[in-house]
C-alpha cells in the first residue's frame, strides 16, 4: 500500500487512527505492530514472512548480547551472525539475479535467473534491524525485551517502506514512552498534507514531463530538451521521496513519533559534500556510523580516508539497485567527493555563492543522469544530446512547447527546493504568515483537496522509491 | 500556531478523513459508469488465494478508486487546476482555442503497422476471386494539425496513411496468378477538399454524418455504384446536447456540446439488423434509446457488435450488389445507413471482437465483395488486425 492512495487514505488510516485512539495504552504498540503487517501484506502477502523472519532474528540476537558477562568474542560472534543474515535475505532478493546476469555474460554459462520480485522495504527494514544489533554492542541502546515494542520498530507503517531509516537509538524511549498531543497531531497533519501535495501534485506531473522525454526517441534530442528532461528527473525524484518522507514524518507524529529528517532543501547545496549532508540523510547517517568511522573515517590518514569514502560511496551505490548504473552513480560521486576533500572544495570557498551553487547543481544533474538510465547505450545517448553531440541543435518547437506548458510548474518546484523561505523569514509576509492560522490552515486544506482530486484523476501513480 | 488554530486541523483531518469513508461505505453504488462507459469494480472478494495472489489487494483498490464520492467533481477539478497552470493537454486530449478538442496522435510503431498492412495484402490475395477494398480515414487531429494549440506536435497522420497505402497496394509477386491488389481509399483524398465543414465532432473521436457521407460516396465511385446526392435526404438534427469521448477523458470544463445529424432517404428502405452476438434483432438502423445517454454515438446500429448482419427491403433497380462484407471499427457506424441503400444484405464484423475464420465465414455466406473500414488511429493500434487471415 502506499500512502498517496485513496485506499490509504480513507480506508486503512481511519481504520488504524480508530484502533489507536481507541485502545488502552499498554495495547497501542500491538495495534500499530498488527495494522503494520497488514499494511506490509497488502503489497506482499508472501513475503511478510521474510520481514518477519529478520525481525525475529535481530530480537533473538539482542537479547543474547544482552548479557554483559558473555566474552567479548562471543558478542562479536552475534553481531557478524545478524549481518550475515541481513545481509543475506538482501543480497538474495535483491542482488541474485543482477549476479547471475554478470556471471552468464562473463562466462557464457546459462545459470536460469532467480526472478523473484523485490520484496517492499527490504532494503529499509534489514538496515533498521542492523542498526539496532549494533547499538546494543556498542552499549549505546538497550537491548529490546518486549517483542511486541521490537516488531513495532521494525515494522512500523510510517517508515516501513521508504524510510527515513530510524535508528534504534532514536526511538528506543518513545516505544516506551510516548504522547500525543493536539499540537504533535496537527503538525502531523501539516506535515503529511505537505508531503502528498509534494508527491501527488509535483513529482507526478513533472514525472509525466521526463516520461515524456526519456521516452521519445533519445538519438534525435535537442540539447535543451534533453536538459529540461534531466530538470524534470531531479525534480520528480526529490519531491516523491522527500514527499514520502514527510508523509512517514507527519504519520509517525500522529502516532507520537518523532523521527529525524531526511532532507534539508539538498538542491540548495553549495557543493557535493554539502548535498549529502541534506539528500536523504538517514543513509548517509547509517553509512556515517556502520561503515565509515569503523573504517577509519577520516583518523588514519588521507589516504585512507580517501580510500573508505571510495568504499561507502560504491555500497550506497549499489544499495540503491542492482544495476550497474547504480554503482557507476556511487563511484561518479565518491570521485567527485574525493576531489572535493583534496582541492575543489579550498578552491570553492574563494569564489562567488551563485557559482558555488551551479557548480553542485551540475554535478547533481549529471548524477542523475547516471541514476536514471540503466542500460547504458541509452545513457550514452543522452550524454550526447545533452552536450549537443548529436548534431540536433540546441531546441526545436517540442522544446518550446514543453517548457511553457511546464513553465510554472517548473517556477513552483524552483522555489519549493532552495531554501529561499529561509531567506525571506524576517519579512512582514512571513510573520504575518506565521501568525495568521487561518491563512495555513486554507492553504493546507486546498493542498489536500487538489491531491484528492488528483489521485481520483489518476492511474498515473507509481512510487518510485519501490525498487529499491 | 494557536491551540485553537491546531484544534481545528485535527477536526478538521478527522472530519474529511472519517466522512469521506463512511460516504464511501454507505453512498449508493453503481455498477457501470456512464461517463467512463465502462463497468465498475465489484465488491471484491475476500479468500485465501485471492489475497496471496494480490488480486484481493488490487480489486479492493480498483473499488475504492471507482467508487470514489463525486468521482466525476475530482476529476474536474483536476482537469481545471491543469489548465491553470498552462497545461494545453489533460490526458492526452489538446484543446483548441475555439472549443474543438482533439487527441494528440503519436508516431506509431513502423513494423507493427507495417505487418497490419502485409496481413491486408495478404487476407486480398488469398481472395483473389473477391473484390476488397480498403477505407483508411484519418481522425480529426489528422486532418487538422494546424489546429494544435502553439507549438503542440501530433504525428503526420497523412505519412502513416501513405505508408499503409503503399503496402496494401503492392501487387502480387506473380501476376500469374490473377491475384487483384486492395482497392485503396485515403480519406485524406475526399475530406481534404471538404475540410472546411464539420466533419468530425468537437468533443468526440467520430466523423458527423457529413464526414461519413463523403466516405459514403467515395467508397460508391470506386464501386462504380451511382452515388446518392444530399437532396435525396432530409437532414435532421436527432440531439444538440453530445458530448463525447475527448470531453470524458479530458473534462474540460465550457465544451459546447456536438449535434448529431440523421440522414433520412426522401425514398424510404425498411432495415432490419441481427445482432448475432446475443440474437437480438433490431428494426431500423439507429437506437433511439441512446440519444438519451452518455454514449450517444451509438445511436448509429446501437453501439459495437461482434458480429452482425443488415437486411434491408429495397427495389430490385436500387440494388447495386448483393452482399457486402464490412470489417471496421465505429467508423462505420454512420457509414452503413448509407450502404444499405445500395446493398440489401450487409455482413458487419469488428475483427476486434469477433474470433472466428474471417475466410470461413467468407465461404459459408457466398460473399465476394470487402470493405475493411478504420480510422487511422485504431488501425494502427489493432493487433487483431493479424487475424484476418486466420
Amino acid at each position: 500500500m502506499v500512502f498517496s492512495s485513496l485506499l490509504f487514505l480513507f480506508v486503512f488510516l481511519p481504520a488504524v487512527l480508530l484502533l489507536y485512539f481507541a485502545s488502552p495504552r499498554r495495547l497501542k504498540n500491538l495495534v500499530l505492530f498488527l495494522t503494520s503487517l497488514v499494511f506490509y501484506a497488502w503489497g506482499e502477502p508472501v513475503y511478510i514472512a521474510i520481514m518477519l523472519l529478520s525481525t525475529v532474528t535481530d530480537y533473538g540476537f539482542g537479547l543474547l548480547l544482552d548479557n554483559p558477562k558473555r566474552p567479548r568474542l562471543t558478542r562479536k560472534w552475534i553481531v557478524a551472525s545478524s549481518v550475515v543474515v541481513n545481509l543475506s535475505l538482501l543480497s538474495f532478493f535483491k542482488y541474485a539475479d543482477f549476479l547471475i546476469g554478470n556471471v552468464n555474460s562473463l562466462l557464457g554459462t546459462d545459470i536460469p535467473p532467480t526472478d523473484l520480485p523485490l520484496p517492499i522495504g527490504i532494503s529499509f527494514y534489514t538496515f533498521q534491524s542492523m542498526s539496532y544489533i549494533v547499538d546494543v554492542y556498542r552499549g549505546t541502546a538497550r537491548a529490546q525485551r518486549n517483542w511486541i515494542d521490537f516488531g513495532a520498530f521494525v515494522a512500523l507503517f510510517p517508515q516501513l517502506v521508504a524510510g527515513p531509516i530510524v535508528q534504534y537509538g532514536s526511538v528506543a524511549e518513545q516505544l516506551k514512552d510516548r504522547k500525543v498531543t493536539v499540537e504533535l497531531f496537527a503538525e502531523g497533519v501539516r506535515r503529511f498534507t505537505v508531503g502528498l501535495a509534494k508527491k501527488v501534485l509535483l513529482a507526478n506531473n513533472i514525472g509525466l514531463l521526463w516520461d515524456g522525454i526519456s521516452g521519445s526517441s533519445l538519438d534525435t534530442l535537442p540539447a535543451l530538451t534533453a536538459w529540461l528532461g534531466i530538470v524534470a528527473f531531479a525534480f520528480q525524484i526529490y519531491f516523491d521521496f522527500s514527499g514520502y518522507s514527510d508523509m512517514a514524518i507527519g504519520l509517525g507524529h500522529m502516532f507520537g513519533f518523532r523521527f529525524n529528517e531526511n532532507f534539508n532543501k539538498p538542491y540548495g547545496a553549495q557543493s557535493i559534500t554539502d548535498f549529502w549532508r541534506r539528500w536523504h540523510i538517514s543513509l548517509g547517517t547509517w553509512f556515517r556510523d556502520y561503515v565509515y568511522i569503523p573504517l577509519g573515517g577520516n583518523r588514519r590518514g588521507l589516504k585512507r580516508q580517501l580510500l573508505n569514502i571510495l568504499i561507502v560511496w560504491l555500497l550506497t551505490g549499489f544499495w540503491h539497485g542492482a544495476s550497474w548504473n547504480f554503482v557507476l552513480w556511487g563511484l561518479y560521486f565518491g570521485i567527485v567527493l574525493m576531489l572535493e576533500k583534496m582541492w575543489l572544495l579550498s578552491w570553492l570557498r574563494n569564489v562567488p555563492g551563485t557559482v558555488r551553487h551551479l557548480y553542485a547543481l551540475a554535478a547533481i544533474l549529471i548524477g542523475w543522469v547516471f541514476f536514471a538510465f540503466d542500460r547504458m547505450p541509452e545513457m550514452g545517448t543522452f550524454f550526447r544530446a545533452l552536450f549537443g553531440m548529436n548534431g540536433h541543435g540546441l531546441w526545436n518547437d517540442e522544446t518550446l512547447y514543453l517548457a511553457y506548458t511546464n513553465a510554472i510548474l517548473l517556477a513552483v518546484l524552483a522555489v519549493a527546493s532552495v531554501p529561499i523561505a529561509g531567506r525571506i523569514a524576517g519579512s512582514g509576509l512571513a510573520r504575518l504568515w506565521r501568525r495568521s492560522g487561518a491563512m495555513q490552515l486554507v492553504w493546507h486544506g486546498v493542498l489536500f483537496l487538489l491531491s484528492i482530486a488528483y489521485l481520483v484523476d489518476a492511474t498515473f501513480n507509481p512510487f518510485l522509491y519501490f525498487r529499491f | 500556531m494557536s491551540a485553537r488554530t491546531n484544534r481545528l486541523y485535527v477536526i478538521g483531518f478527522v472530519a474529511l478523513l472519517f466522512g469521506m469513508s463512511v460516504l464511501l461505505l454507505l453512498l449508493p453504488k453503481k455498477s457501470f459508469s456512464e461517463t467512463e462507459n465502462r463497468l465498475l469494480q465489484g465488491l471484491p472478494e475476500l479468500s485465501w488465494e485471492a489475497i496471496k495472489d494480490k488480486e484481493f489487494s488490487k480489486d479492493a483498490e480498483s473499488y475504492v478508486t471507482d467508487h470514489f464520492p463525486w468521482r466525476d467533481k475530482w476529476v474536474a477539478l483536476k482537469s481545471e487546476a491543469e489548465q491553470l497552470r498552462l497545461q494545453q493537454e489533460n490526458n492526452g486530449i489538446y484543446k483548441d482555442k475555439d472549443g474543438y478538442l482533439f487527441e494528440k496522435f503519436e508516431e506509431p510503431a513502423w513494423e507493427k503497422v507495417a505487418s497490419y498492412a502485409e496481413a491486408v495484402r495478404k487476407f486480398a490475395e488469398s481472395h483473389s476471386d473477391a473484390k476488397i477494398s480498403f477505407l483508411l480515414a484519418p481522425t480529426s487531429v489528422g486532418l487538422y494539425p494546424e489546429r494544435l494549440p502553439w507549438l503542440a506536435s501530433s504525428y503526420s497522420e497523412e505519412k502513416v496513411n501513405d505508408f499503409i497505402g503503399s503496402i496494401v497496394s503492392e501487387s502480387g509477386t506473380d501476376s500469374g496468378t490473377g491475384s487483384r491488389s486492395v482497392s485503396f481509399l485515403n480519406g485524406f483524398d475526399f475530406l481534404k477538399p471538404a475540410a472546411g465543414e464539420d466533419l468530425y465532432y468537437r468533443t468526440d473521436h467520430h466523423w458527423t454524418t457529413r464526414g461519413a457521407y463523403l466516405a459514403y460516396a467515395a467508397f460508391a465511385r470506386s464501386m462504380g455504384w451511382s452515388v446518392k446526392p444530399e437532396s435525396d435526404f432530409d437532414i435532421r438534427t436527432v440531439t444538440d446536447s453530445f458530448l463525447g469521448s475527448f470531453h470524458t477523458k479530458s473534462q474540460f470544463s465550457g465544451a459546447k456540446p456536438d449535434t448529431i445529424e440523421q440522414y433520412v432517404p426522401k425514398k424510404p428502405a425498411a432495415s432490419e439488423m441481427t445482432v448475432a452476438d446475443d440474437g437480438t434483432k433490431m428494426e431500423g438502423l439507429y437506437a433511439e434509446s441512446y440519444l438519451s445517454k452518455k454514449d450517444k454515438y451509438s445511436y448509429f446500429l446501437g453501439g459495437v457488435h461482434a458480429l452482425s448482419e443488415i437486411r434491408t427491403e429495397l427495389a430490385p433497380e436500387d440494388v447495386s450488389l448483393d452482399k457486402l462484407l464490412v470489417v471496421k471499427d465505429s467508423y462505420a457506424h454512420s457509414v452503413l445507413p448509407f450502404l444499405a441503400l445500395h446493398v440489401p444484405d450487409i455482413h458487419v464484423i469488428d475483427i476486434r471482437y469477433y474470433n472466428g475464420s474471417i475466410a470461413d465465414y467468407m465461404a459459408e455466406n457466398d460473399i465476394e465483395n470487402v470493405l475493411l473500414l478504420f480510422n487511422t488511429a485504431t488501425f494502427v493500434s489493432t493487433p487483431e488486425l493479424l487475424k484476418l487471415n486466420n
